[in-house]
């Protein structure tokens, strides 16, 4: 066997070691994506569109959707502490360090640069953040609203709280709903961004290329599975 | 513009706060709207000074 050909065969199992797919997302994951997504939209479009002068029958599908959008909440939870890398969503110090570089970065100051983010931009773990304090927020106060209407399961009892009480529900209820428009509509808008694709890849298929790995990640931030 | 809606009680007294005003609802989707519009035209602006640098 000559030098070269051993070499060449050396090049082929080094390239076969180095897979080109990194795993971002695992199905289960995102089957919650998108089972959660078509939750969000359902309650949105029950809530929304009658108040803007659709009208339906929009409570029994509201209060269903938003029963199971609560348990999809919890299941996402438990496998976030337990399963997932919990931390890996949380903003840390050097995201803030970063943010602070882009920020004098972007007035044109000098300094050093800004490094790669883990698997999670601190942008969007902002954005998680906020989700989380919207969605948490809707799907306690609705889950206390479902005490004010009947259902196969349990008779409606509104006298469990003062009429003041049930206000500041439907207020925070409320709220919370709308600023849901404004996150959903950010959140489509950087889905179909051309330069984010590759997120919105991942979550349709599960990965990313090692070369979008490579060109936006630290890995040491990120010890991504490979396949 | 209302930040709440309130109902008048049936027994008299003051009025009953019962939601939020939905003439909010048009307040958020344009803030959602700016959002997208100022990332889209900061991103174009920062990528052609970016090509024009290369």
């Amino acid at each position: 066997m000559t030098v070269s050909r051993v070499n060449a065969q050396a090049h082929v199992s080094a390239a076969d070691a180095v897979p080109d797919r990194v795993k971002r997302h695992l199905l289960v994951d995102r089957a919650y994506h998108w089972l959660m997504a078509a939750c969000i939209l359902t309650l949105l479009a029950t809530a929304f569109l009658p108040i803007i002068g659709y009208k339906f029958e929009w409570l029994g599908l509201h209060w269903t959707t938003g029963v199971a959008l609560s348990a999809l909440v919890l299941i996402h939870i438990v496998r976030a502490v337990i399963w997932q890398d919990f931390w890996a969503m949380m903003i840390d110090r050097v995201d803030l360090r970063d943010g602070w570089r882009h920020l004098a970065q972007a007035l044109g100051r000098n300094g050093a640069a800004p490094g790669k983010p883990g698997k999670y931009k601190a942008l969007q773990k902002l954005y998680h953040a906020g989700i989380a304090v919207l969605v948490l927020s809707i799907v306690a106060t609705g889950l206390l609203m479902l005490l004010k209407i009947d259902t196969p399961l349990w008779r409606r009892n509104p006298y469990v709280l003062a009429d003041y009480q049930w206000g500041w529900i439907y207020v925070v209820h409320g709220f919370a709903a709308m600023a849901l428009i404004t996150m959903v509509m950010i959140h489509i808008y950087f889905a179909l961004r051309p330069d984010e694709w590759r997120f919105t890849r991942s979550m349709l298929r599960g990965w990313i290329t090692r070369r979008e790995f490579e060109e936006h990640h630290d890995q040491a931030r990120w010890a991504a599975d490979e396949r | 513009m209302q930040l709440f809606r309130y109902s008048t009680s049936i027994y008299g007294g003051s009025d009953v706060l019962i939601g939020a005003s939905w003439d909010l609802l048009k307040w958020f989707v344009i803030a959602g709207a700016v959002v997208i519009v100022l990332h889209a035209a900061v991103k174009a602006v920062t990528s052609r000074r970016a090509g024009r640098a290369q």
